[in-house]
């Protein structure tokens, strides 16, 4: 059984999140349905916990301080994130080029780091982005050492097609994944994002589980030259996986699966 | 149908690579900054360092064959515009030229040209209209065009028509969520900007316009 006034309430601020950054109380009744009373009885309350603010001069409601502060929080559940830090910086400076630190979750891999390449241009922080597991190395990097259950799961869950170079085929991502264990790394090229290319290995807990990826992104033509990539940075992406693996006492797994 | 106002050829491809590169270097600031609200504020620089480029390419030797410089021009932006606009620009071009085996055409032969664009974007990027891409300008404009060649407006009246509906295609971009590229997975904080890649794409085809107002005059 779910509190209505919960569900609402929730109703709400996914609303405010979704592309419309301030709504009136009328807006707001007009989308949800409700009673003008009623949104205006949970904006109040929301506000009260700082979930949502009230713009002074438009009398409008956006989100609140207070998720940003949670959404931190979460981001700092995940034991990965933390150790990764000093990590995914020697990464960066060592292959100039931008690190992302993903985690599994559902169908797919939610960005919990992100290191800009060092090199001073602008890019847009990925943290919070997810990603469908099966268009990411990150994610396929995740996948190839999860237990057959699991990874059956996602396998027979849908696959959107993201570009033209998406594997959508099951059997297809397969091969792939039997060659991720057996390199210990996971390639993708322009798979999410023309243009785009990440070399990712994953990361074991101390039950051996994969509990996420650590990866190198960046422009297809530097990251996968003559259309392979570059053994100097799947070895730095390889020795970084390992290194936070021990951080988090983790053992690695190849072995067993090859 | 034959277009009844004059044969296309080289002249008419430079004509339009030129308009093309004069549009984006005037627009670069507009692309950059529309790029700014769900990218890396690079489509504009980029675009214009490409599109300098393929003037330069196209005028190392103009009298080539249209093809021959159509798919100069391709291979050009694919390696000097980067992000996923080099590859997808570039590589549609070069299909263009590829597609393309006579000294001359006419509006039939461009329409079959700016399909041959149209497929080689779709078979790289997967994106369908109402995804937020540069298909969301290109579909419309292709439609309208093949409409004013059936109402025998001739390339000049056709190609306007392309332009009015690459433009309107590009402004519909404003209140969707992306669907493809990176904007797609970063959440709904793509909804109320209207998408760059449509932008240049509605740039290109005014572009392709002039081009041919002034080769049919």
């Amino acid at each position: 059984m779910s509190i209505q006034s919960v569900r609402r309430a929730a109703a709400i601020l996914r609303e405010l999140g979704a592309g419309h950054p301030r709504l009136g109380v009328t807006e707001l009744s007009d989308r949800l349905g409700l009673a003008k009373a009623t949104v205006y009885g949970l904006l109040r309350s929301l506000e009260e916990d700082a979930f949502v603010e009230r713009d002074l001069e438009t009398g409008k409601y956006r989100l609140g301080p207070a998720l940003l502060q949670l959404g931190n929080a979460f981001l700092d559940s995940h034991e990965i994130r933390a150790r990764s830090l000093l990590w995914a910086d020697s990464l960066a400076s060592r292959t100039s080029e931008a690190v992302r630190v993903g985690v599994p979750n559902g169908r797919n891999v939610l960005i919990v780091h992100h290191v800009f390449r060092p090199d001073n241009t602008v890019q847009i922080l990925e943290v919070g982005a997810a990603i469908p597991w099966h268009a990411s190395a990150l994610g396929k990097a995740v996948a190839a050492f999860r237990e057959p259950p699991a990874l059956a799961e996602l396998l027979e869950s849908p696959l959107p097609r993201l570009t033209g170079r998406t594997l959508v085929e099951p059997r297809a991502l397969q091969r792939a994944l039997e060659t991720i264990r057996r390199e210990g790394v996971a390639v993708e090229d322009q798979e999410a994002v023309i243009g785009e290319a990440e070399v990712a290995a994953p990361v074991f807990d101390r039950a051996g589980h994969p509990v996420g990826a650590i990866g190198v992104a960046g422009p297809v033509e530097r990251l996968l030259p003559e259309g392979r990539s570059d053994d100097a940075v799947v070895a730095a992406v390889k020795e970084t996986a390992r290194g936070l693996s021990r951080d988090l006492g983790g053992v690695r797994r190849f072995a067993r699966h090859s | 149908m034959t277009d009844p106002t004059g044969e296309l050829g080289g002249p008419f491809v430079v004509r339009w690579i030129r308009e093309a590169a004069a549009a984006i270097h005037e627009d670069r600031e507009y692309l950059t900054q529309l790029d700014a609200a769900i990218g890396d504020a690079d489509h504009g620089l980029n675009m214009d360092r490409g599109l300098a480029a393929a003037v330069a390419a196209v005028d190392a030797d103009p009298d080539r064959s249209p093809g021959e410089l159509l798919e100069a021009v391709g291979t050009t932006l694919v390696l000097s515009v980067g992000g996923a606009a080099g590859p997808l620009y570039g590589s549609a071009v070069r299909q263009m030229g590829r597609a393309l085996d006579s000294q001359t055409f006419d509006g039939e032969g461009l329409l079959v040209l700016l399909r041959a664009a149209l497929e080689e974007i779709q078979r790289l990027g997967a994106a369908q209209v109402g995804d937020k891409t540069m298909v969301d300008a290109l579909v419309p404009a292709i439609t309208a065009f093949e409409r004013g060649l059936r109402a025998g407006e001739g390339l000049a009246g056709a190609s306007g028509r392309a332009r009015v509906a690459a433009e309107e295609g590009m402004r519909s971009t404003i209140p969707l969520q992306a669907r493809k590229g990176r904007a797609s997975y970063l959440g709904p904080r793509s909804v109320g900007h209207q998408d760059p890649g449509a932008t240049s794409t509605a740039a290109i085809i005014s572009a392709l316009e002039r081009a041919a107002t002034e080769t049919t005059r």
